[in-house]
């Protein structure tokens, strides 16, 4: 049972506000393609009071590693390069950080004080980020639930990462300084499923205040997980909602794996995994692996790592795609090399059975001793051997304190260490910013209406049913959808689905979301409410006017779909009538189905599907019905 | 009553009520609830209304008084010990290098408690700080004076060459001074004066990024200083600063000729009309200007500097009573710094006249910043020679203040002093004008 295990999951959500500039400079906050400059730096991790230094800071600092920055006048200046102080911070991202706070029911503080947090991964050029709590405590319903905010803080977007390579890690510095406003919340207890709803409520809540930046990207979600018995693990960047509920997920079952390794030693009265290591590049030169060999075979080594009592637990698996052994490949992979191969998987991985014997007499291993060959160049397996090994002695304490970071694919990775807390002093060149109690009263009657009341508001003003009108909160068009409802006279629902089903549909037939933006869906219900078009011809239409780049009107006119005259219709539905009068002279009104059917076959596309069904009443002499329905209550 | 540093009015009264000092942890009631949080230290020109705390997530937040109740202290805060990581043991046989502290923190560590930024005093601070120093140099840090570059005095100045001097007869190998680097330019031209021959190389260094910050440029440009003091092939004195904005080479730049040329870049300093006198990289030096002194030979130094010196720049529709507020103020000697190629209007043209006839000593400078003066060429230039005026070829305005200063210092006036101005001490004028 879940609930046994005790997950805990704390949500932080980092969303990009809406505003002219950055949160510290005048750049405009968008993405840039080109880079015409670039630079390079090394990060030292700072020294704290007390002589200690950071251990991620540490971590990132032994990778040896330098930073290039990209970038470009387009969307950074010498702020971002770390080049020019701040400047004051923008009263546009204040406010809106501060809106934020007041809707979520939190204590705003009277003065904001910018704090840097020391960040060491090269993702900030200063090696700090610049952050600040405005509003501490609140909360907000889900389900009949109330889910409790820790704080709300406004603070600055960090470099977009590039890639990196060996010697160098590259970002772009578009990103640099974006303005976000992250909400944390109280840990919540429960399935992975009620985490992603909490989630999608929050995002919709920071919606509704009209101060959030829209699309992918703006919006990003770390969480804190933990399970009974273990420690807090970080994972960084979930971008999309989707995927939290299988993150937390795996997390879960990743988390479980480790206590279950630690209970597994504990059983086997093992307290220490102490680990060993040496080179067997000669042992292995000739190896029928074929990373070892590859390794060798470029000027590489082969070191070899063996750790007590770990035997049969490295290739453990008590649940799909969760092992120690790819704990350990994690680290080799976060310092630039493929992984590890290790005892569990030898045979797998292509070595013989006398190789193995031949290392595990060389490392002098018993039955309960597991081997672990760390492959590449010289200089990186010696950084990571002694980094494998300290991984691997964790073992017995279960879930080590880690930062991992999210995949595509609902997985998590290692990153580094857990930053030490604390790693946060005042940033001295901006000053302390006072809330006066004016700018609270004020955003408290800016406070906007909750997302809820406005989604049934829609519900009741437009008769949409609750998914349609979700579906147009959730896409943001409230305001035009409502504009156009008044507008155009047709069926509110029917400008609803056109609004956000349409593109979804079409991208499902390969026409890109992007492709279909509110123009041509706008341009298309006026080209339906002038009667140019009929409504069942609108996929074809935008997909025509997408693929050809050309506007709604021209693909209209070159799909040959202009609307035909109500006379041309008059004429094709007396010729379907004609063509089949012993069918009218048999069933009468009944009739009436096969011959729309037919009808329609000629037609759609170019008439309006209620036109048909009422000229084709009247020439049946069931005239009497109202237009648009096409309900057979003739009478 | 403990420390309760930048608190005043309300926030003062509450907090010494509850008996609270900074870096406790306190407890404070408001309207909305209750904060907890370590106390810290409230700015300088902040108001008495607001009481800081940093809470346990690291974030500091500034409370109103108006919402306070109370305050209650729930544990002493206590002063965290220091005890540097090891730093690596020097090698026997390495050269010594003189560090000399002026004020400007160029290595420095965070108290994250309080936020107090302290400087790096002693040798195995600044070696836990900056490790790479051990493997060049046995460095020997001294703090000689704390101050704000910009209240650096001529004063300073003779105590910085002093102390240098005497670094030659205690046979280190090179002296490395930190300086702040508003000033920087002016106390390397000092310096350049004050021990010019000196056999060994003056390094001054800076750092346009504080040194609290894993950004700064601070370390990489004293390790290249370092390098250079203790075995670069050359002496006398040098400004070390970023080359660009990358962390890859430094220059190294005369001390008469640079000057500071933006005001928050890394690479903010240039020299002016001569090309870098070396450039450190990667791989250590990697490039000398020819024609540099080399080490040793005998010298003397001439630490002393007259302060009564002007530095002006002219502007247009500039009153000629400037001057003579100068002259009446106690100035011996006045540089002006003149549009072009060393112009100033009529009326401050016969007001310097005046000046000169009265004892003064003038100088023309460009504020140009690049080229050479030359009053030959137009009549305005014409007029200022023959009322005395002297030009300075193509010294920096900022150099020839300082030199103006040290030629006073020497004790040399009228024409002994006009001469010495105009001849070439440390690299001040050169004879030819190099496009670029
Ligand atoms: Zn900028």
């Amino acid at each position: 049972m879940r609930d046994k295990e005790g997950l805990l999951v704390g949500l932080e959500i980092h969303q990009q506000l809406a505003i002219p500039t950055k949160l510290f400079c005048a750049c405009p906050p968008v993405k840039t393609d080109e880079f015409p400059y670039h630079f390079e730096r090394r990060l030292r991790p700072s020294q704290s009071e007390t002589g200690r230094l950071d251990p991620a800071a540490v971590f990132e600092y032994a990778k040896g590693r330098s930073n290039r920055y990209y970038w470009s006048p387009e969307s950074a200046c010498l702020v971002e390069a770390d080049e020019e102080p701040p400047h004051p911070m923008s009263g546009a991202g204040l406010e809106a950080a501060l809106l934020v706070g007041t809707v979520l029911g939190s204590q705003l503080v009277d003065e904001v004080h910018v704090m840097r947090k020391i960040v060491i991964d090269g993702s900030n050029t200063g090696g700090f980020q610049r952050t600040a709590v405005v509003g501490l405590g609140g909360s907000f319903e889900v389900n009949g639930g109330r889910v409790g905010v820790q704080s709300v803080t406004l603070e600055e977007d960090a470099a977009r990462i590039l890639g990196e390579d060996s010697e160098s890690r590259h970002f772009a510095l578009d990103r640099l300084g974006v303005a976000l406003v992250e909400v944390s919340l109280d840990p919540v207890r429960g399935a992975p499923e009620h985490v992603g709803e909490v989630a999608l409520h929050l995002g919709r809540l920071l919606r509704s205040t009209g101060r959030v930046a829209r699309g992918l990207g703006t919006i990003r979600q770390d969480l804190n997980v933990s399970l009974a018995g273990g420690k807090v693990v970080e994972v960084k960047g979930v971008q999309k909602l989707n995927l939290l509920p299988r993150v937390v997920e795996y997390e879960r079952k990743r988390q479980s794996m480790l206590i279950g390794v630690a209970e597994k030693l504990r059983e086997k009265g093992i307290r220490k995994v102490s680990c060993r290591h040496r080179d067997v590049t000669s042992l292995l030169g000739a190896s029928s692996s074929g990373v070892v060999r590859r390794a060798v075979s470029e000027g590489g080594v082969v070191h070899c790592i063996a750790a007590d009592g770990l035997a049969g637990l490295l290739g453990w698996e008590p649940e799909p795609g969760v092992r120690l052994g790819k704990e350990l490949a994690e680290v080799a992979r976060a310092n630039s090399l493929g992984g590890v191969i290790h005892s569990d998987e030898f045979e797998r991985q292509g070595l013989t059975g006398a190789e193995a014997a031949a290392l595990a007499g060389a490392m002098g291993a018993d039955h309960e001793c597991a081997l672990i060959l760390v492959a590449g160049r010289s200089e990186a397996v010696s950084r990571v051997v002694p980094l494998v090994e300290a991984r691997a002695a964790e073992a017995p304490s279960g879930v080590p304190p880690e930062t991992r970071a999210a995949t595509d694919s609902g997985e998590t990775r290692y990153m580094r260490p857990r930053p030490g807390s604390q790693r946060m002093y005042p940033e001295t060149d901006i000053q302390d910013i006072e809330v006066g109690d004016e700018v609270r009263r004020r955003l408290e009657r800016e406070a906007p209406l909750p997302w809820t009341e406005s989604v049934e508001r829609l519900q009741r003003a437009f008769t949409l049913s609750r998914d349609l009108a979700l579906k147009v909160y959730d896409s943001e068009t409230t305001g035009e959808f409502e504009a156009l409802a008044a507008r155009l006279g047709l069926e509110p629902s029917f400008i609803a689905s056109v609004l956000v089903d349409l593109p979804a549909r079409l991208e499902r037939e390969g026409v890109p979301e992007s492709a279909v933006g509110l123009g041509p869906l706008t341009a298309s219900l006026e080209a339906v409410a002038a009667g140019k078009v009929a409504k069942e011809a609108l996929p074809e239409v935008l997909k025509a006017s997408a693929e050809k780049g050309v506007t709604v009107d021209q693909a209209i006119r070159s799909l040959g779909l202009g609307v035909v005259t109500e006379e041309y219709v008059s004429r094709v539905v007396r010729e379907v009538v004609g063509r089949q009068t012993k069918l009218v002279a048999e069933r009468g009104e009944d009739a009436f189905s096969p011959l729309m059917g037919e009808a329609m076959k000629e037609l759609r596309g170019k008439a309006d599907g209620s036109m048909v069904a009422r000229l084709l009443r009247r020439e049946l002499g069931l005239a009497r019905s109202g237009e648009g329905s096409t309900g057979q209550n003739g009478g | 009553m403990g420390d309760l540093s930048g608190y005043k009015g309300g926030a003062l009264r509450l907090l010494r009520d509850a008996g609270a000092s900074i870096g406790d942890v306190i407890e404070i009631r408001t309207d909305f609830g209750t904060v907890t949080g370590t106390l810290v230290p409230r700015y300088l020109y902040g108001d008495g209304e607001h009481v800081v705390l940093k809470l346990k997530s690291g974030y500091n937040v500034g409370l109103g008084l108006s919402g306070l109740a109370k305050a209650k202290v729930l544990s002493k805060g206590e002063k965290p010990s220091f005890s540097p990581p090891a730093s690596p043991r020097a090698a026997k046989g390495l050269p010594r290098v003189l560090i000399l502290g002026t004020g400007g923190t160029i290595a420095s560590r965070v108290d994250y408690r309080t936020g107090a930024v302290s400087p790096a005093v002693t040798a195995a601070e600044l070696d836990s700080l900056v490790p790479e120093l051990s493997e060049i140099a046995k460095v020997q840090p001294e703090l000689l004076f704390e101050v704000f570059s910009e209240n650096m005095t001529p004063q300073h100045w003779t105590r910085l060459a002093k102390r240098a001097a005497k670094a030659v007869g205690e046979k280190f190998d090179g002296v490395v001074i930190t300086h702040g680097t508003d000033t920087l330019g002016y106390s390397a031209a000092a310096l350049s004066f004050a021990l010019a021959g000196i056999p060994i190389p003056v390094i001054l260094v800076g750092s346009q990024r504080s040194s609290d910050r894993p950004s700064s440029d601070a370390p990489l440009n004293l390790v290249a200083a370092v390098t250079v003091a203790a075995e670069g092939s050359f002496s006398g004195v040098y400004v070390a600063m970023h080359l660009g904005e990358s962390d890859d080479k430094v220059a190294f730049h005369g001390g008469t000729r640079v000057r500071k040329n933006h005001t928050s870049r890394r690479d903010a300093f240039s020299s002016i009309g001569v090309p870098l006198a070396a450039v450190f990289g990667r791989s250590g030096l990697e490039h000398v200007a020819e024609g540099l002194p080399a080490r040793g030979g005998s010298f003397k130094p001439r630490p002393k500097f007259d302060g009564r010196v002007a530095l002006l720049k002219f502007y247009p529709s500039m009153p000629g009573g400037l001057v003579r507020a100068a002259r009446r103020s106690g100035v011996k000697a006045i540089v002006i710094e003149g549009t072009g190629l060393g112009h100033v209007s009529r009326e401050v043209s016969s007001e310097l006249g005046r000046f000169v006839k009265a004892g003064g000593l003038a100088f023309m400078t460009s504020q140009c910043i690049n080229g050479r003066v030359d009053l030959s060429v137009y009549d305005t230039g014409r007029d200022l020679l023959h009322v005395g005026v002297q030009p300075l070829e193509d010294m920096l305005s900022e150099t020839a203040l300082v030199k103006a200063m040290w030629v006073l210092g020497t004790g040399a006036s009228g024409s002994k002093a006009r001469e010495l101005m105009a001849s070439n001490v440390a690299g001040e004028i050169t004879a030819r004008t190099f496009p670029g």
